[in-house]
C-alpha cells in the first residue's frame, strides 16, 4: 500500500509529458450510436460530429491508475472544449493527451485530488480541430 | 438574427433513464460503474446511479446547437459539474446571451434539476456567420 503523498508525487512526474498518440476513424455507426445515446436527433450529425463526441473517440488514452490509490471514487469536475475546425464522419482523428496539473485540496467532505488533463485532436490533414480540457477528481 | 444581451434561448428538457446511461456508457466508452450499478454507486457514497457529467455536457451542447442552427459556429464550450443527478427525473437545460461583440456571442448555459438547482453550469462562445 502506498501513501497518498506517494501517489501524488508519482502523478506529478507526468505533468507536461505527452501520452501516446491514438488515431481513430470517425465512423458513421459510432456517431449514430452516440447521438442516439444523447438523444439529439439533429440531421446535421449524419455528416458532422456533435460538440462532445470527441471524448468518445479514444477513451482512457491517459492511464491514471496511479490516482486510484487515492480516495475511493472518481468525480468529473468539468470540461472545456475549444473548436478550430469541424470534425466530419470519415475523418481520421489523432488524439494526444497530457496531464496539465495535479494537486490536492482539503474539502468539506475530506481531501480531494484534482487532475487536470488536456487532449488535442488533429485530423488526417494535420489540422488541429479541437482541444478538450478536463478536471478529474478523486475523493 | 441578432442576439441580444439578456435574451434567453429556447430551453431543452431531457428525461434521462437508466437505460440511457447504459447506452451512453457504451457510446462513450466510459464504463465506470457509478453510472449503471446501483450497489456499486451506493458503496462509494452516492444515492444511486448518476448521470455522466459528459452526458449533461452533451445535453447543453444540444441546447446551443439547436438554437444556433446553421447561423454560425460553436467556438468554445465549457461546463462545470456542481451536483449529481439521478435518472428518472427531468433535466432542464437553459441558456441566456451574456455578451455580444460583433459576430461573437457568449452564452451562459446551465442544467437544472426538478428543484431548480443548477447542477451543471457553463458558457459557450459562438461565431455568427457573415
Amino acid at each position: 500500500m502506498i501513501t497518498s503523498a506517494e501517489a501524488i508525487d508519482r502523478l506529478k512526474t507526468r505533468i507536461g509529458v505527452d501520452g501516446p498518440e491514438v488515431t481513430a476513424p470517425v465512423e458513421a455507426g459510432h456517431v449514430r450510436r452516440f447521438v442516439e445515446a444523447i438523444g439529439d436527433p439533429n440531421p446535421r450529425w449524419t455528416k458532422e460530429v456533435p460538440p462532445t463526441f470527441l471524448v468518445a473517440l479514444a477513451p482512457g488514452s491517459l492511464h491514471l491508475s496511479d490516482a486510484e490509490e487515492y480516495g475511493k471514487g472518481w468525480l468529473n469536475g468539468g470540461n472545456r472544449f475549444e473548436y478550430f475546425a469541424p470534425v466530419m464522419i470519415g475523418d481520421q482523428v489523432t488524439s494526444k493527451g497530457r496531464v496539465i496539473d495535479v494537486y490536492d485540496k482539503a474539502g468539506s467532505s475530506g481531501n480531494m485530488l484534482f487532475i487536470i488533463f488536456q487532449t488535442e485532436y488533429t485530423n488526417q490533414r494535420g489540422e488541429l480541430v479541437a482541444k478538450v480540457r478536463g478536471t478529474m477528481i478523486r475523493r | 438574427m441578432s442576439a441580444q444581451v439578456g435574451q434567453e434561448i429556447p430551453e431543452l428538457v431531457k428525461d434521462p433513464t437508466t437505460r440511457q446511461l447504459v447506452q451512453y456508457a457504451g457510446a462513450q466508452g466510459d464504463f465506470y460503474e457509478i453510472h449503471y450499478d446501483q450497489a456499486y454507486a451506493k458503496s462509494v457514497g452516492l444515492p444511486g446511479v448518476i448521470l455522466h457529467g459528459l452526458l449533461k455536457a452533451a445535453f447543453l451542447g444540444q441546447l446551443v446547437t439547436d438554437w444556433l442552427g446553421d447561423r454560425g459556429m460553436l467556438k468554445s464550450f465549457e461546463v462545470s459539474y456542481r451536483g449529481v443527478d439521478a435518472p428518472g427525473h427531468p433535466y432542464r437545460c437553459r441558456g441566456r446571451v451574456t455578451r455580444v461583440d460583433g459576430r461573437e456571442v457568449e452564452l451562459e448555459v446551465w442544467g437544472e434539476d426538478e428543484e431548480g438547482k443548477r447542477t451543471t453550469v457553463g458558457t459557450a462562445t459562438v461565431q455568427m456567420g457573415a
